[in-house]
């Protein structure tokens, strides 16, 4: 079947929608809000309504966020041509529940306690299923390479018992599972959205190496192959000044979410304004699909723009209970775009 | 023997001219036709995405889905001018030369070929202004007009089909 009778139907409902994204002006009133219950009053006039009724607590919002997110993935996956294209924006929390078991397994290994409280419900394959993998030593039905890998990182540990390198290589598996799933749809956009997630990462990686001053020879390790700018190009602007970092990848479309770094002194205020810069870089790399009514890339666009969403909703939920500045809360909200 | 063959071909002689303009009418309006239910199935698929969130565009997306639909009649109405031009609708018996059956049969290509093409092209625009009005509901005017403009060749190539079975006398 053409492209154009696979995805009109799509790309029509995402448009759709699109309407229940949250616009600015609800994120505006959530801020004016005197505090969390004012905000969660907001929310509750929103698609998020359904979700706030079954909180236990008001702290329990991140629960709501990860019910809406599990919602919208689960009826996209329902009506979408190519269900890979969930599964790979749903991969990286698959990831992250293997990382927390990891790590629960051994915290618990040195006395502390498991932290099963931070996994998510949102990855392609169900936290209980990960756990039954990982306590009965049977990774053999593991999915994304993890078989192998998680043996390897099994034992690195007990060798090295270094955390930061198990994490630096689960997270170059996910790229290259990332990288390969896009390959595979044959669709150019795919491929794109997924090197422009990996070198957002590895710019991130790189500012915080940078603060921590880690041993130039060390982060190479922590930067990963398959995005559009190379290892090499990124090991070379650790030479340079930050404020010529955005001048020297002026070939790439990342320079304007570098732009932050001429205007910021403050390191950690700059992170902040990159990171927030590189989520809507990602989203940019796929925004052109909005003008074509029959562009598989829409089913990214849109993920993505309820995944800036949601982040959006817990960033003000969040900043409301710890009560935070809301101009400093504005500052860290992502622009979304149905 | 020979007198079967020879009333056989004789026969076919006389009828071969219509046959053939025949042919053509069923190729214009068949093509045209097609063309306009794959532009409809197009624009079809963006309705129903849609309507699937919100019920209450039919009305509008109606107006876009039939938009397509319009080639299949100029295929239609350039068929029936020409089987009545070759007298097969009722009317006084014409005869049709072979060459004369070419010409009708030619005729009809431009409506054939622009109608099937544009139908097609058209369901495209349709889907992408159905995308429109989904979120800006109120843009309907525009989003009629933007398809609207296909429509324009589909028109030219009827006119042209119409001068061109004028053009040939029987």
């Amino acid at each position: 079947m053409a492209q154009a009778e696979r995805y009109g139907y799509t790309v029509a409902r995402l448009r759709a929608m699109g309407h229940r994204l949250l616009d600015p002006g609800v994120f505006q009133r959530m801020l004016d809000a005197e505090d969390l219950q004012g905000a969660l009053k907001v929310l509750n006039e929103t698609c998020y309504a359904s979700w706030l009724v079954e909180m236990k607590s008001e702290g329990a919002f991140d629960e709501a966020i990860e019910a809406e997110l599990r919602y919208v993935y689960r009826e996209i996956e329902q009506f979408v041509p190519d269900k890979a294209l969930v599964t790979l924006c749903k991969m990286p929390y698959d990831f992250h529940n293997i990382k927390v078991l990891l790590k629960s397994s051994f915290l618990q290994k040195a006395g502390g306690n498991r932290r099963w409280d931070l996994l998510t419900q949102l990855g392609n394959y169900a936290p209980e299923f990960l756990i039954e993998s990982l306590e009965s030593e049977d990774y053999r039905l593991l999915p994304f390479g993890l078989r192998s890998a998680i043996p390897h990182c099994l034992a690195q540990w007990e060798q090295v018992h270094d955390i930061l390198e198990i994490e630096r290589q689960l997270d170059d598996l996910l790229f290259t599972q990332m990288t390969a799933l896009a390959q595979t749809l044959d669709q150019k956009g795919a491929v794109e959205w997924v090197m422009g997630r990996i070198d957002a990462e590895n710019i991130r990686n790189l500012l915080r190496l940078r603060r921590t001053q880690v041993e130039t020879s060390k982060v190479a390790g922590f930067l990963h192959g398959g995005g559009i700018i190379s290892v090499e190009r990124l090991l070379a602007l650790l030479g340079e000044p930050l404020e010529s970092w955005g001048r020297l990848l002026a070939y790439t479309d990342l320079t304007g979410a570098l732009s932050g770094l001429q205007e910021v002194s403050d390191f950690d205020t700059l992170i902040v304004e990159v990171e927030k810069a590189l989520d809507e870089y990602v989203l940019r790399v796929v925004e052109d699909a909005r003008f074509s009514s029959t562009a598989p890339e829409n089913v990214l666009f849109y993920l993505w723009s309820k995944e800036m969403e949601a982040k959006n909703v817990r960033i003000i939920l969040v900043g409301k209970a710890s009560g935070a500045d809301r101009d400093v809360l504005r500052g860290l909200l992502r622009h979304v775009n149905g | 023997m020979d007198q079967v063959v020879t009333t056989l071909l004789t026969t076919m002689s006389e009828q071969l001219g219509a046959m053939i303009a025949v042919l053509g009418a069923g190729i214009a309006a068949g093509f045209a036709g097609s063309g306009s239910a794959i532009g409809i199935a197009i624009a079809d698929e963006a309705a129903s995405g849609i309507m699937t969130e919100d019920p209450g565009k039919f009305g509008l997306a109606l107006l876009l889905l039939a938009l397509p639909g319009t080639q299949g009649i100029y295929g239609l109405l350039a068929a029936f001018f020409a089987i009545l031009k070759v007298g097969l609708l009722g009317g006084a018996a014409v005869k049709v030369t072979i060459w004369q059956g070419i010409g009708i049969f030619g005729s009809l290509m431009p409506i054939a070929i622009a109608c099937y093409y544009s139908a097609i092209a058209q369901g495209k625009a349709s889907a992408g202004a159905i995308l429109l009005i989904s979120k800006r509901p109120e843009e309907i005017g525009k989003a009629v007009i933007l398809p609207a403009m296909v429509e324009t060749y589909a028109v030219l190539a009827l006119l042209l089909s119409i001068i061109l079975m004028n053009s040939i006398k029987l």
